[in-house]
């Protein structure tokens, strides 16, 4: 494609060349911009005639002229410039940017507007924001850079983790609060590479997300990859080497102290028989954390004629993670080409092609000790560190001396298989026709694939995980594929001192997602990793379903703008769903805004201090429509059965059916004030907002488990839940002149939710813990609550034997050392009555705060990044503590003791059983210096001679300094319990920390290179 | 112009593909309207309401581990919670194990019901129709009568779920008792003699689930009960369908157990690892630490007190069967006494319950989980002490003796095992137990039934059945005295957040 590009290139030069065949004399000339960039395609006219060429890949251009000639040089987004032919030879010209197109040009749904026409609640972020370190996904560069736009890692620094983000807030509890993601304009496509993006806007309010209907709730990110400038063929490339290390470790006993800690437990449990130590000293943590890499490569290509324009980037992307046997790679491709078939038409394509490759280590158990063995850094804290690593036959110890028999972490990092292969491709034919010059046509026609293969084996060298079935092994195939057409009209006018913009059309949209699964036990070596299922002798019931989902939809939008004071945009959009129940197969969603640029009236037009001030309110329904494909539908369910020893075939109850079921529908209001004063110098932001959302799709736990549904989860329209706040955002250009410049980008958010109705107004407890907690409620959705407060005991110190302080009392069998906990029913019990709401996930705010500088041809970026007020229940210190498990040295210094009576700590050995209360609830505020870097740009006349158009040599530092009261591995927690991540369990279960992989500290070298 | 307009047209015609009515014909998965076409459909759906009791949450381990538990035969070697709560007879209405069995015996009961209803649309001869759902009647009723024993009233459902059934109001304990006698009489009425395992329902099941129905329903003074139980009982002894294993073994040996005469109706694992936890994990919840069996060895959750052994007589081969006392552990060869040289944390030196480690057959999970035993939910010893039990209420001392001396003497006949410790022995014909003379008791009855189906789950419902409790928890119990004992215990509590569902189940359960 590229080669093809650039011939045709070629060809249009030389046809160019071939146009001089004229009379009078020749003169020489070379356009440039302001910069003295030369200008490749600017077009050289001699008035009045139609006589002209244009200027070369280095800007130079011949011409035979005749003296007094008038030369008229026009390159679009230049202003035309004209130069009288005298005697000058050559001719110098340089053009000037045209001020007027040099207003910020925002992306919206279907279209662009003004940055300063903008009525709605957008967020952009630049692609110096997005590329400023490297990244194995652009979500995550999007973290602190836009107000109310909360990103985190699902698994802390595990490499290939999923990004969470969320747009104010969570909107759903039990659908996706995850925002739609639009690339270049095919919705719901996978996020490229933070290096191929141009620009990537954030829609927050509905005025600026109802245009994507049902899809909007959560917010929309439309990103625009960079495309081709007409001019010279621009080679780019960016490396970077990072090394990373674990930020911290979690201070553990060594083998003498446990056996001390083992003997104290069982002397204040009444066990006689001494702990019998290990021969081993082994520090798990040592053993399975390392020294990590990251390595990111980007070679880009982009040119062309003034016709024909390509781009053409590759990426790769690799890292070792910090968990020994963790890695992650990702190779990536992009294009886009577009050509000026005619005067008003353009074709053009994108394309989109990865494949990634994720070897995971076992982390975040759900806690189904049997599965995995549990995970390995869960395992490295409970994995008695007097065992050796192996035994003397040379097999890996495993077993464990305490608890649950489990495989070594040390072990199971090495020899479990974990491995996720996911391919995308994406491929969108576009074309554009100006069918008069206010009407504009588009049609989009585009087809996406995604191919995720998971391969889990456990070899036979993993005793308690796979010992005696002779390895484990899984594979699971899920295949999505969309076909997506939209089309759509523009049409512009002027009225009067009226601008109209109407747009319209319809889309179609198709997914069908298959997906196969098979498991089996018994292979004949181990070395067959998942691939020899051949060899398998215990084949486990295989699985496979598919289903299908289309949406049909029309919109359109108005914009109105009188006098460039006042603007007005109303949208709507009109979807159907097929995955919506028979009674509401489509829903409209409308939404209107008004803005007001008070900075042009006539009494601030001409104030030299304020320089914009505009007001903004919108008000829309957007949708979630987050139900599965015929999860509307009562169904029957195929189970497992047998009868005389040979499976048979078997159905149960699965669900009722509900004709009734349908999206989510979030009505969100919009305030907003843009300010900017002293020539924009200062620019802030104001929003405040307030979304309802209603007929949330909640599981039913109003339908009796007496009705004997199989299936827990069935959903129905009920509940409500409201998120509101304010976001500021504030850049300023503090210092700019030739040598030294300084700008400040600021932005924080406040929001609140609240949970506003449920099902029959019950609570709703969900269960964040791994299965082996015996506790099924750990966290509650309550009416009048935010979501998610943490659910447990309310610890009231240790009990000092004697009578128990009033309102407290002990766990069954409480003697001195004990754990107290508040008696809320006075029954002198603790019992399920006295489990109260004992903390809050959600901050009080989340901020970013970026400084700029440039000195002479150094440059640098400190980016700091936090969160206020939100908590975090300290999971993996519940393990730590059940004595079970390696405890910290801070957890049995400063236990109870008969003689060591003042403290918050219980006994070892106390009577508690891994309980869910206020005493693992922390503060989990942090501000973290999420970036820091200083470049170097070498000078380009240095660089001229070499033939170097740029380059910058960089050193960053991510996640250097964390300042933090949380005592676990890092605050950055997301930890999902026994139900592992689904929607509601990303939605609702926020701030357990328990098997994290931790986030990591990273040293980052990276070069810049653009021939 | 002419060429972009083809290729403008073709870019319509790309875009305008689908125009669709939006409606969902799903594949691969069932609809409950035109399933039923045929009476293999409505053996589909049987089979379904079967299964869930094998499931982990059923028979796999949590029901029948809390009802190992809260007995006094076996005691607990955990602090899990949940655990705790059944062992100390404590339970909340929270409890974890509670929350699972609930509504698994729920679905087993839902699916019965799609069989019986799903039938009603198939167009067969009732001779055909008959037997097939006779097996839905007979699981309904095994579901219901746990349900009754376990908690009392309880909402009753006994077809499709409908809008009404949201708000329903329990069933009283007489009127569940008189729906499962019915479902039971249907289930006898049309049910085959022989099936192909034990664990397809035949006549002989149902009827020998009438006699033990009719006992309990009995209690300790329901004459009328207790003639229906002798004659229930009495007709599966004199049909012949059934005798005594001549090795008692053999009844714990999933090698050998698809060919005794014994079981009248069983749960059969076929070491299949199924899908949603459809597999067994008993043996190892029951099993020594470290033990150098099954892969693994046990995890030593459900242990009896050394009481249980200590008060057993040597003499008798039950014993040598039902515990083990010596094993191999990580190599070496101990007796009980030293079984914490594991070095875990709850290991007990005490024999541990032997019936399900020893002979657990093929299994597909390390540990003996998903075995191939079959677990008797009711077998010839126990229909013959059922009749004994009758007869005693009865003041038919003869036949009492008689019935309960014939399992005596099976005890005494001996036979091959091996011991914990995987050593094969022949424990020799013995004098223990002698046969009982004089006159039986009925608590002569209730020790004989400890024995013999010691560890298979029976015993709480005894003690529930009898109200033996004070006898059974107070100081000189088996377990010592369990402070927290009251006779509310006789009944679980309604899981809560039923209640809050459907507040006309109130009131709770007294005591909760």
């Amino acid at each position: 494609m590229n080669l093809k590009t650039q011939c045709i290139a070629l060809a249009l030069l030389f046809f160019n060349v071939a146009l001089f065949a004229q009379t009078g004399y020749n003169i020489t000339g070379h356009v440039a911009d302001a910069q003295n960039v030369p200008i490749a395609g600017a077009n050289i006219l001699i008035k009045g005639s139609s006589t002209g060429t244009s200027t070369d890949f280095d800007g130079n251009f011949e011409l035979e002229v005749k003296s007094g000639d008038v030369l008229q040089i026009s390159y679009l987004g230049y202003v035309t410039h004209t130069v009288t032919i005298t005697d000058q030879n050559p001719v110098k010209i340089t053009l000037v940017e045209d001020a007027s197109q040099l207003e910020e040009v925002v992306v919206v749904g279907y279209g662009t507007r003004k940055k300063s026409d903008i009525t709605g609640s957008v967020a952009s972020v630049k692609s110096e924001e997005l590329t400023a370190y490297p990244t194995s996904n652009a979500e995550q560069a999007l973290q602190g850079r836009a107000a109310g736009v909360v990103v985190q890692s699902n698994n802390g620094g595990e490499p290939g983790a999923p990004i969470n983000i969320k747009i104010r807030g969570n909107t759903s509890i039990n659908a996706s609060s995850n925002p739609l993601i639009v690339v270049d304009g095919f919705v719901g496509a996978a996020m490229p590479q933070a290096n191929d993006i141009a620009s990537m806007e954030v829609l927050k309010d509905a005025s600026a997300t109802a245009i994507y209907g049902s899809r909007g709730s959560n917010g929309v990110i439309l990103v625009t990859t960079k495309t081709g400038k007409s001019g010279r063929l621009n080679i780019e490339f960016n490396s970077s080497y990072a090394i990373q290390n674990t930020a911290n470790e979690i201070d553990l006993l060594n083998a003498d102290e446990f056996a001390n800690y083992q003997n104290d437990i069982r002397a204040n449990t009444g066990n006689t028989s001494p702990y019998t130590q290990g021969s081993g000293n082994t520090n798990w943590q040592d053993l399975i954390y390392r020294s990590g890499n990251t390595q990111n490569y980007q070679l880009a290509f982009s040119g062309g004629s003034e016709k024909i324009k390509f781009y053409a980037s590759t990426n790769y992307f690799g890292q070792d993670g910090i968990v020994i046997n963790s890695d992650f790679e990702k190779l990536t491709f992009l294009s886009n080409i577009d050509a000026q078939v005619f005067d008003n038409l353009k074709l053009g394509m994108n394309l989109y092609g990865s494949r990634d490759e994720k070897n995971g280590a076992a982390t975040q158990s759900d806690g189904s000790v049997s599965a995995g063995g549990d995970d390995v850094i869960t395992l490295a804290m409970r994995y008695a560190p007097d065992q050796p690593v192996y035994d003397e036959d040379g097999s890996y110890n495993s077993g464990n001396s305490v608890g649950d028999p489990v495989d070594n972490p040390y072990a199971v990092a090495t020899e479990r298989i974990d491995e996720n292969k996911t391919d995308d491709f994406r491929a969108n034919l576009f074309a554009d026709w100006d069918i008069i010059e206010s009407l504009s046509f588009r049609t989009t026609f585009g087809f996406s694939t995604q191919n995720r293969t998971r391969g889990i084996f456990s070899p036979s060298t993993l005793e308690v995980t796979a010992g005696g079935i002779d390895g484990r092994a899984s594979v699971q195939n899920n295949k999505n594929t969309q076909v997506l057409s939209e089309n759509y009209l523009t049409y512009s006018t002027t009225i009067g001192k009226g601008d109209f913009t109407l747009m319209g059309g319809y889309s179609y949209q198709k997914s069908v997602s298959e997906y196969y699964y098979m498991e089996a036990t018994g292979f004949l070596s181990d070395t067959f990793s998942y691939y020899g299922f051949g060899s398998a002798t215990n084949i486990l019931q295989p699985d496979s379903t598919i289903s299908e989902v289309e949406i049909q939809s029309q919109f359109g939008r108005l914009n109105y703008d009188w006098d460039d004071k006042y603007l007005f945009t109303a949208t709507v959009r009109r979807d159907g769903a097929s995955n919506f129940a028979e009674n509401h197969k489509y829903a409209i969603f409308p939404s209107g805004a008004i803005g007001w640029k008070i900075s042009n009236e006539n009494f601030l037009k001409d104030s030299n201090t304020i320089s914009n001030l505009k007001l903004r309110a919108s008000y829309g329904v957007t949708g979630n429509p987050s139900i599965g494909a015929y999860e509307s539908l009562a169904r029957i369910e195929g189970i497992y059965a047998s009868s005389n020893g040979e499976t048979v075939s078997a159905v149960t109850p699965d669900r009722p059916g509900n004709p009734d079921l349908k999206w989510e529908s979030s009505y969100q209001t919009n305030f907003g004030l843009d300010f900017g004063l002293l020539s924009n110098r200062i620019n802030m932001s104001f929003d405040y907002y307030n979304i309802n959302t209603e007929d949330l799709i909640l599981i039913n736990n109003a339908l009796p488990e007496y009705a004997g549904y199989l299936d827990d989860e069935i959903l129905t329209n009920v509940g409500e839940i409201n998120n509101r706040g304010f976001e500021f955002a504030l850049n300023t250009i503090n210092i700019s002149n030739e040598n030294f410049t300084w700008s400040t980008d600021f932005n924080i958010a406040f929001n609140r939710n609240e949970v506003v109705s449920l099902v029959g107004g019950l609570d709703y407890f969900g269960n964040a813990a791994p299965s082996y907690f015996s506790h099924d409620r750990s966290y509650v959705l309550r009416e009048g609550e935010a979501v998610g407060l943490f659910w447990g005991y309310d610890y009231a110190g240790v009990y000092q034997g004697g009578n128990v302080p009033a309102g407290t009392a002990t766990l069954p069998g409480g003697v001195a050392g004990d754990p107290l906990f508040a008696d809320l029913d006075d029954s002198g019990d603790i019992t399920e009555a006295d489990r109260t709401t004992i903390g809050d996930p959600n901050p009080d705010f989340t901020w970013g705060f970026t400084n700029n500088f440039t000195l002479g041809n150094f440059d640098m970026n400190i980016f700091f990044q936090g969160s206020q007020g939100n908590e975090i229940f300290n999971m993996t210190n519940v393990q730590l503590t059940n004595g079970d498990a390696n405890t910290t040295r801070d957890n049995y210094y400063s236990a109870w003791t008969p003689t060591n009576t003042d403290t918050n700590t219980p006994r070892v050995g106390n009577n508690s059983n891994r309980e869910i209360s206020s005493r693992f609830v922390e503060d989990g505020s942090y501000v973290r210096l999420k970036n820091i870097a200083i470049g170097y740009t070498f000078a380009s006349d240095v660089l001229d001679n070499i033939g170097i158009e740029r380059l910058r040599l960089a050193i960053s530092a991510q996640n250097l300094l964390t300042w933090t009261d949380y005592s676990g591995l890092d605050p950055e927690v997301n930890y999902f319990g026994s139900e592992g991540n689904n929607n509601f369990s990303s939605n609702t279960a926020q701030g357990f920390d328990f098997g994290n992989y931790p986030t990591v500290r990273t040293v980052t070298f990276s070069l810049n290179l653009k021939f | 112009m002419k060429t972009y307009k083809y290729l403008f047209l073709l870019l319509i015609s790309l875009s305008i593909i689908g125009c669709s009515d939006l409606e969902e014909e799903p594949v691969g998965i069932l609809a409950p309207e035109g399933f039923f076409s045929s009476m293999a459909d409505v053996q589909a759906a049987v089979d379904g309401s079967l299964t869930h009791a094998i499931n982990e949450k059923i028979w796999g381990r949590k029901l029948s581990i809390a009802l190992m538990l809260r007995s006094d035969m076996v005691s607990l070697a955990s602090n899990e919670t949940r655990r705790v709560e059944m062992e100390e007879l404590t339970t909340l209405a929270s409890n974890g194990m509670l929350s699972e069995f609930w509504p698994r015996i729920y679905q087993g009961i839902a699916a019965a019901n799609l069989a019986i209803s799903g039938a009603e649309s198939v167009s067969a001869e009732e001779s055909i129709k008959n037997p097939v759902v006779a097996q839905a009647y007979f699981t309904r009723a095994f579901y219901y009568f746990h349900l009754v024993r376990l908690f009392g009233d309880i909402p009753y459902i006994d077809g499709p779920f409908t809008e009404a059934d949201l708000t329903i109001g329990k069933t009283p304990v007489a009127e569940v008792y008189e729906k499962i006698i019915a479902d039971l009489e249907f289930a006898e009425t049309w049910l085959p003699e022989t099936t192909a395992s034990a664990a397809i329902p035949s006549k002989g099941a149902a009827t020998s689930y009438l006699a033990l129905v009719y006992l309990t329903r009995a209690g300790t003074s329901n004459t009328a009960d207790f003639q229906k139980a002798y004659d229930y009982a009495t007709q599966v002894i004199n049909s012949g369908m059934y005798a005594l294993d001549s090795n008692y073994q053999n009844l714990f040996n999933a090698n050998v157990i698809d060919a005794s005469p014994e079981p009248i109706f069983a749960l059969d694992y076929n070491n299949v690892e199924a899908e949603d936890n459809a597999y067994d994990q008993t043996a190892p919840m029951t099993g020594i630490r470290g033990d150098d069996r099954n892969d693994g060895g046990g995890w030593s959750v459900a242990v009896p007190s050394l009481e249980v052994y200590t008060t057993w007589d040597a003499g008798d081969y039950r014993r040598a069967v039902s515990l083990d006392d010596e094993a191999n552990i990580n190599g070496t060869y101990v007796n009980y006494t030293q079984f914490d040289i594991s070095g875990h944390q709850f290991a007990k030196n005490v024999p541990y319950i032997a019936k399900y480690m020893r002979y657990p057959g093929p299994y597909a999970r390390i540990n003996a989980r998903a075995t191939s035993h079959n677990y008797s939910m009711i077998r010839y010893a126990e229909v013959l002490l059922i009749a004994a039990e009758a007869a005693v209420e009865l003041g038919n001392n003869a036949a009492a003796l008689d019935y309960i001396n014939q399992v005596r003497a099976r005890a005494r006949m001996g036979g091959a095992y091996k011991t914990g410790a995987d050593i094969e022995k022949t424990f020799p014909a013995s004098p223990v137990p002698a046969n009982l003379t004089g006159t039986v008791t009925i608590n002569d009855v209730l020790e004989e039934r400890r024995l013999e189906l010691a560890f298979e789950c029976k015993r709480w419902y005894d003690i529930v059945r009898r109200q033996i409790g004070d006898q059974a928890y107070g100081p000189n119990g088996l377990e010592g005295n369990k402070e927290f004992f009251t006779a509310d215990d006789y009944l679980l509590p309604l899981p809560e957040d039923e209640l809050e569902r459907n507040p006309n189940l109130l009131p709770q359960n007294p005591g909760y």
